[in-house]
């Protein structure tokens, strides 16, 4: 096996090998990081969070598996059947492709592109595709304006997100992930320097992604109180399972890309660089999208739309011009 | 709460009814319209509070009886008491009120509606129907809204048996 | 920040309509029409009949509810009741007096101390019984009590309709059921029940208050004080909770008081009604009610609104279980047997400030020989019911959205409304 895989392009081994490894670990912790999610909206309403299934409740995600896979899978007689059995692995495999350009480590990534961003932000854009197709092909009216909706607010939020992620290539010269990283090596984060574009720029970069992967406050394609289960409606068993899981994968992955790009990535204090300080920041980001979602209610459709074309939008562009006029000036 | 004085005077003036009830006087069903509108616009009973129907069944004629001293009584027929209260609320000058009106309506014939003068008439009257089976002539949507479409008879008729082996569901 | 509203009340221009004065802004829209033909609307508009069906995470109970929508706009609202109607006006003419009070607990099942109440106050009229003062004041405490209970849970499941059981709403919703629990406990240790308490009865009450349960009011109450607070900041100051609400459902007090509606959504609408200071029973006499009132008409209104009456619930009856005077709790023997309670002739209607507005029930007394006992006609005036007319007034111009949450803030209660 070895012999075959170092008689291959390293390229292809390093990826192929790699890639199975990474993907399959990011599987792994959004199972757990659905019951990491419910154990932190206990302790912030007061309450443990399960704590029957295993010890500690551990054993919870297997748990909600072995429930979900249990289910009879129903699909509705007048549902288009091609595109509502497409949709849910389809969301699953946008947020893992995205996860290819994320350096985990120095030298440690699935693929070195040149042209990582943009490949990142272009393929984990391609979630609101199935996510419309479930709802168009569901023939139910709830689905069809969750559907919608999310078409509206996926499409929209994109132009604040590739202008907040803009402004690290701008301020690295390259659009390579790994190359971003090396130039905030040593503490030089992009969130903190230059000062002012470099917070504001992650910040709407994290808004703009929480709006990308429907999470509150930004969710009205979900919304349960008005819409049933939005787009997921109709669908029954690990179906509706893959869409949560590719609610939680999209997250993971942009809050390593954030990481990424404003963080530093693996940088760590001094000269200790390395996986474990990509996974520490990578999990205090996305501590802190679950922390959001449990304070906030949801926006209206049009205030959400309102926020991004009126407020997000000429931020953004600012933001942009800032950033090449620092690099220019220094 | 006793009648306010205001209202007695709009009781003798109108219908030449001394002392009304408690449940308020008995308003010919000619007049339901303007006694109403003048208890809403003269008088300022704004607050709709509810209208109430309840079914009396045909009663037989009593003849008088001397040795008990009781005088005749006439037959009534099968009819529905239809009571409408409505409220005046409190302001520097007066303190808050009910005032209260009765129609009585024969079984099979109809009231006019009270839509027109509140607003608050439509849904309850829908359910004096539903219930009770009063008709209120000129509601813009007179039809069930407790029970079923399809339900026959009414419920809260005295003449409706509420142990009945009917069973509703097919 | 979170004071705009307040501040607002003392320079909103005010009209008087009937003797009452209203806000001018809010009188200024015309009434959309509840029967508006939708064939004859726009037979070529693409209009798409949503069905809010009877169960749905949010309609606050079976309600059903068919919108007619253009796009994301209501063009018109039909609702469906009576998918909760079990015939309790039927059943109480079957019944005795006495044993009315378990069966009309269930109609306003969030705050059945208040049905209790209103039901008893009619019979009592009916039968001219004296209430003793020492009843009257635990039936004012447990009355104001309950008026906290059930803004609470109001706040909780408004909380619910904005973000969701996964989400923000979710942890208000965690929050005030705690407290609403406590709430329960004490219920529990007065009456032996948690819920549905049939602890009034014609002539007085049938629970006395226990030893110490005094202090304990005092303490959950202060605790609950506190509480408010908390649950001010984290959602009245929130911004996605302001941008919901403030300018959402606006209700016009004209249109309001037409259709019989009373209680928080007429005094967010500037409307200064209140049957507890303007028509007091009970112990309500001792006690100078204050009434908050808003005029701004909105669903950030009527939270206002309901918060300060949660604070001043929790300061008449710290007030009142001071001075609980000494005596009888009931005026009449105990009742051991149905038929024990008579009334021979006459009709009483009686009325009392719920949470959602004027609960009232009328009785007529059967004059028929053999059934003094059992009420001849029974009718509980809803307040929900007629709140909830206002829905077709209310949707059409707004999207789905809006219309769950200014419905949510209508706090109808389905077991009310169909009986």
């Amino acid at each position: 096996m070895m012999a075959l895989l170092q008689g291959m392009d390293v390229w292809l081994g390093q990826g192929l090998i790699l890639g199975f490894i990474v993907a399959n670990v990011a599987l792994g912790i959004t199972g757990f990081s659905i019951l990491f999610e419910r154990k932190f909206a206990g302790r912030m309403q007061s309450r443990p969070g399960p704590t029957e299934v295993g010890p500690l409740g551990l054993l919870q995600p297997i748990a909600d598996v072995v429930k979900l896979m249990s289910k009879e899978d129903i699909i509705p007689r007048s549902a288009d059947k091609a595109l509502f059995n497409l949709a849910p692995p389809l969301t699953v495999l946008a947020a893992v492709a995205t996860l290819a350009v994320v350096p985990f480590a120095p030298g440690v990534i699935v693929a070195d592109l040149h042209i990582g961003i943009l490949f990142a932000l272009s393929i984990s854009s391609l979630v609101v595709f199935p996510i419309w197709m479930a709802g168009w092909a569901s023939n139910n009216k709830y689905a069809l304006l969750g559907g919608m909706r999310q078409v509206a607010q996926g499409i929209s939020y994109e132009i604040p997100l590739l202008l907040s992620a803009v402004v690290p290539i701008i301020l690295a010269d390259s659009f390579r992930v790994g190359d971003i990283v090396e130039k905030q090596l040593d503490g030089n984060w992009f969130a903190f320097w230059p000062i002012g574009p470099g917070a504001l720029a992650f910040a709407l970069f994290f808004l703009s992604s929480l709006a990308e992967s429907n999470r509150i406050p930004f969710d009205i394609p979900e919304a349960e109180s008005e819409l049933v289960a939005g787009v997921t409606t109709e669908y029954t068993g690990m179906k509706f399972g893959l869409f949560y899981l590719a609610e939680y994968l999209h997250t993971l992955v942009i809050s390593a890309i954030a990481a990424a790009l404003f963080f530093g990535g693996w940088d760590g204090p001094g000269d200790n660089d390395g996986l474990l300080w990509m996974m520490l920041k990578t999990l205090a980001l996305f501590a802190s999208i679950f922390w959001i979602r449990w304070s906030y209610m949801r926006y209206r459709s049009d205030q959400l739309m309102a926020i991004c074309w009126k407020f997000f939008l000429p931020l953004g562009l600012l933001l942009v011009m800032a950033s090449a006029t620092w690099v220019h000036l220094s | 709460m006793s009648l306010p004085p205001d209202f007695i005077v709009l009781c003798r003036d109108r219908l030449g009814i001394e002392e009304p009830g408690v449940d308020g006087p008995l308003v010919p069903r000619e007049q339901v319209l303007s006694f109403a509108s003048a208890l809403k616009d003269e008088l300022d009973f704004r607050f709709f509070v509810t209208v109430v129907s309840t079914h009396y069944p045909a009663e037989e004629a009593v003849e008088a009886n001397e040795e008990k001293g009781t005088e005749a009584i006439a037959a009534k027929p099968d009819r529905t008491v239809v009571m409408y209260r409505a409220r005046r609320l409190q302001n520097a000058e007066r303190p808050t009120s009910i005032a209260a009106f009765q129609v009585e309506v024969p079984t099979g014939e109809s009231t006019p509606s009270l839509c027109g003068v509140w607003a608050g008439a439509d849904w309850q009257e829908r359910e004096q129907y539903d219930l009770v089976g009063t008709i209120f002539a000129d509601h813009p949507d007179l039809r069930r809204i407790m029970m079923p479409e399809d339900w026959p008879g009414h419920p809260l008729r005295r003449d409706y048996a509420i142990d009945t082996s009917h069973f509703p569901w097919r | 920040m979170g004071h705009e509203h307040a501040d607002a009340v003392d320079e909103t221009q005010m009209v008087t309509v009937g003797g009452v004065a209203v806000p001018l802004t809010l009188t200024q829209t015309p009434w959309p029409d509840p029967h508006l033909d939708i064939e004859a609307y726009d037979p070529d508009a693409d209009m798409m009949a949503l069905n809010m069906g009877p169960q749905h995470p949010s309609t606050h109970g079976v309600l059903r509810v068919k919108l007619y929508l253009d796009g994301e706009v209501c063009v018109k609202a039909v609702p469906y009741l009576g998918y909760l109607h079990r015939g309790v006006e039927k059943l109480c003419e079957k019944l005795g007096y006495a044993q009315v009070t378990p069966i009309v607990d269930k109609n306003d099942y969030v705050s059945p101390m208040m049905n209790e109440l209103a039901i008893n106050m009619a019979i009592e009229k009916l039968i001219e019984a004296e209430v003793p003062r020492r009843a009257q004041y635990i039936r004012t405490i447990c009355a104001e009590i309950q008026r906290v209970g059930s803004h609470l849970l109001w706040l909780g499941t408004f909380g619910l309709d904005m973000g969701g059981a996964i989400g923000g709403g979710g942890s208000i919703f965690m929050h005030t059921f705690r407290e609403r629990e406590m709430i329960l406990d004490l219920f529990e240790e007065l009456t032996g029940c948690r819920f549905h308490y049939n602890t009034h009865t014609p002539g007085g009450n049938r629970h006395d208050i226990p030893a110490g349960w005094n202090t304990k009011v005092q303490q959950v109450l202060g605790h609950i004080g506190q509480r408010l607070t908390e649950y001010e900041d984290f959602v009245r100051d929130n911004p996605v909770f302001r941008a919901r609400t403030v300018g959402v459902g606006i209700v016009d007090p004209v249109l309001a008081m037409d259709l019989g509606i009373s209680g928080p959504i007429l005094r967010a609408s500037g409307v200064d009604h209140d049957l507890r200071r303007d028509a007091p029973y009970m112990a309500y006499d001792e006690i100078d009610v204050q009434v908050p009132v808003q005029t701004a008409g909105d669903c950030m209104a009527r939270y206002l609104v309901r918060v300060a009456e949660m604070r001043e619930s929790i300061r008449i009856a710290t007030h009142l279980l001071d001075g609980v005077p000494e005596g009888p709790i009931c005026s009449l023997k105990p009742v051991k047997l149905p038929g024990a309670v008579k009334a021979k002739s006459g009709s009483a209607y009686c009325s009392i400030e719920s949470p959602r507005g004027e609960l009232g029930t009328y009785i007529v007394a059967n004059t028929e020989r053999r059934s003094h006992a059992q009420p001849y006609r029974c009718k509980i005036r809803p307040p929900s019911m007629h709140a909830l007319q206002l829905l077709p007034y209310m949707c059409p111009g707004n999207n789905i959205s809006d219309i769950i949450v200014a419905l949510g803030s209508l706090d109808p209660i389905m077991g009310e409304v169909d009986r």
